[in-house]
């Protein structure tokens, strides 16, 4: 006790020789601190200055005489989305893979009017940023942008609907490139053919078209048996086209269709 | 040197104002117009009026100039939005405080509560008349002015701790003792150290101290005197690394704990103000006040109201060393900050006394700082 007081004492007595050093040393660390940021400090004064600009990138690179350092962390980040209404299919995957819930599918314009094309619209204000919608997208025409600005004074304001998506597409801000590889085997749109009555919603709802209808034969009725009421037609699925969206799946009438692995 | 003085040019004015009303009233009214009481009694007005907003601008500037140098110490930028480089940020801070409700704690004791700060205020406006900024802005030859300076600074204590003791809040009440130990420990090397001073220069009066620093400058000779002295006002301001008294991590606020509104920003500005003064102290009495050396072109020196600004630049200058210490040191503990009062400070500032004797004794002052001038 009495030892760890005396040197409580010792070490903490400014006035030794040491205390000159005590005092010069942080100053001297001070001044050199103050000469660095003298004529720019290490701020960056975000709304007139964005990291993202590359004329203010550029200017303080020159300024400092190095690169700042942070541009690695743009490429994978995942900000406002950008969405090519061109390449849409309406295959829903963003939708289902939401966990928010807060994409929704709305009719956009230049459609077919029988089946009109639809197009995600994010709610914002829900929004997490997970990323899951754009790896979701197989036609890769829902990304994310390195766009953050989201600031609003109306919450209705929060909700970017498929035009206000695509403008953020037109202004051809870095998309986030990283994507997922498709799974190895993944599961197939396999058909119960005993219940399917060839009906073409399907086959007329797929957003790759990559259902055909192929006849099939009708059997011959055996004597006292009645042939189900049907069209003698049966769906098959080009599994290098699909995206397995499942829209066939839940189309079907019949619930014939059905995920499971072709033999 | 032209005899313009703050009174007189301020005398002027009110003069030629009034007569020029008086010249187009009727008779009685233009005697009494242009009678000499009421040109007297109004030019003492308007010498108050620019004294105040003289000392009110400059302290705003000086809460300016320490954000905008503390945010370059510490890397970053201070204020800058409203105004230029953020200079107006100050006052709209201010009219926000103007404009907020003062609230008083219910135990709190209302005649101390409200008449502590305002007393603060007062007596650190008080300086600011006291001391000579320049030939011309002189509130007249007091012959004891230093000494009058001083006992006005150090009245401070005794209303922080009435403030403090009629907040009726624990941490006012530590706050307050502690600042009133602080600054009674420290008022003795401070004087100790104008002592060192007073004995160079052959007077307490101000404007003849710096007139005796128109050859060299006194920080030189006196440089134990200016450590001690710069110590001591620096815990006299209660400024980091000597702020136990607001030490905001243990005693919320100190002695403006309970404080809001109008009477915060009474304490805000009267600390400032006293910033302020006892930077202009040490340009008065080490720094040569509004002389300059004369290798000094005298371009520099010969245009209108240089003395004033010479003498705000080494202000600035002054309480920008001030703001560096506050960037680099910690804050001391209270054993450490008496233990250093009392032990070591008291023996620096006997010490510089006994130089500035044996300086005056065997009349040889070493001409540091400056080589001898004319003068302004």
């Amino acid at each position: 006790m009495t030892d760890s007081t005396t040197t409580d004492e010792t070490t903490n007595d400014t006035t030794t020789g040491g205390s000159v050093l005590w005092v010069a040393r942080p100053m001297a660390t001070a001044a050199r601190q103050f000469a660095k940021s003298l004529f720019r400090p290490s701020t960056i004064v975000y709304p007139y200055e964005r990291l993202e600009d590359p004329k203010f990138r550029e200017k303080v690179e020159v300024a400092s005489g190095k690169p700042i350092g942070v541009g690695q962390i743009w490429d994978n980040y995942r900000g406002v989305h950008a969405l090519n209404i061109a390449t849409c299919i309406s295959c829903n995957l963003c939708a289902f893979s939401c966990p928010d819930i807060c994409i929704d599918m709305v009719t956009v314009p230049g459609g077919d009017p029988k089946h009109p094309k639809k197009c995600p619209q994010i709610d914002y204000g829900k929004c997490s940023f997970c990323g899951f919608c754009s790896d979701a997208c197989p036609e890769g025409c829902l990304t994310m942008t390195t766009r953050y600005g989201l600031t609003t004074s109306k919450r209705a304001e929060m909700v970017y609907s498929p035009q206000r998506l695509y403008d953020v597409y037109r202004t051809k801000l870095p998309m986030n490139p990283i994507r997922l590889a498709r799974p190895e085997n993944e599961d197939s749109i396999l058909l119960d053919p005993p219940l399917c009555i060839g009906c073409n919603a399907c086959a007329r709802d797929c957003p790759t078209q990559c259902i055909t209808m192929l006849d099939v034969p009708k059997p011959e009725a055996k004597p006292g048996e009645k042939l189900p009421k049907r069209i003698w037609k049966e769906p098959v699925v080009n599994d290098s086209d699909c995206v397995r969206c499942g829209t066939c799946i839940s189309v079907c009438p019949k619930e014939c269709l059905f995920w499971g692995t072709r033999k | 040197m032209s005899n313009a003085t703050l009174y007189s040019v301020s005398y002027d004015l009110v003069h030629a104002v009034l007569f020029a009303i008086g010249s187009v009233l009727p008779a009685p009214l233009h005697g009494w117009i242009e009678s000499d009481g009421l040109v007297t009694g109004l030019a003492v007005l308007v010498f108050g009026v620019i004294l105040l907003a003289a000392s009110m601008l400059n302290t705003i500037l000086l809460i300016w100039w320490e954000r905008k140098l503390l945010g370059r110490f510490m890397d970053r930028r201070g204020a800058m939005h409203v105004g230029y480089a953020g200079l107006l940020q100050n006052f709209a801070d201010g009219f926000k405080l103007f404009r907020k409700d003062t609230v008083r704690p219910r135990e709190a004791d209302p005649l101390g509560f409200v008449t502590g700060p305002t007393a603060y205020m007062v007596t650190s406006m008080i300086m600011f008349g006291i001391l000579p900024i320049s030939s011309g802005w002189n509130s007249g030859a007091l012959p004891l002015s230093l000494l009058l300076a001083l006992a006005v600074f150090s009245f401070a204590p005794l209303f922080i701790f009435v403030s403090a003791w009629s907040s009726n809040n624990k941490y006012s009440l530590m706050g307050g003792m502690r600042s009133a130990a602080q600054m009674i420990a420290y008022e003795v090397p401070l004087l100790l150290a104008v002592v060192a001073v007073v004995i160079v220069a052959g007077s307490f009066d101000l404007t003849t101290i710096v007139y005796e620093q128109q050859n060299y400058w006194f920080w030189g000779p006196l440089f134990v005197a200016l450590v001690v002295f710069v110590a001591g006002m620096l815990a006299e301001m209660e400024r980091i690394p000597f702020d136990l008294p607001e030490a905001e991590a243990e005693l919320v606020e100190g002695w403006n704990t309970e404080y809001g509104g109008m009477l915060f920003a009474f304490f805000m500005l009267a600390d400032y103000l006293r910033a302020l003064v006892g930077s202009i102290l040490v340009v008065l009495l080490f720094l040569g006040g509004w002389t300059m050396p004369s290798w000094v072109p005298s371009v520099a020196t010969s245009f209108p109201l240089a003395g004033i600004v010479w003498f705000m630049v080494k202000t600035y200058a002054v309480f920008g060393v001030f703001i560096w210490i506050r960037a680099s040191l910690p804050r001391v503990r209270t054993d450490q900050l008496l233990r250093v009062g009392w032990n070591r400070m008291i023996p620096l500032s006997l010490l510089s006394v006994f130089l500035a004797a044996a300086l005056v004794t065997v009349k040889c002052l070493p001409v540091f700082g400056c080589v001898p001038s004319p003068g302004i």
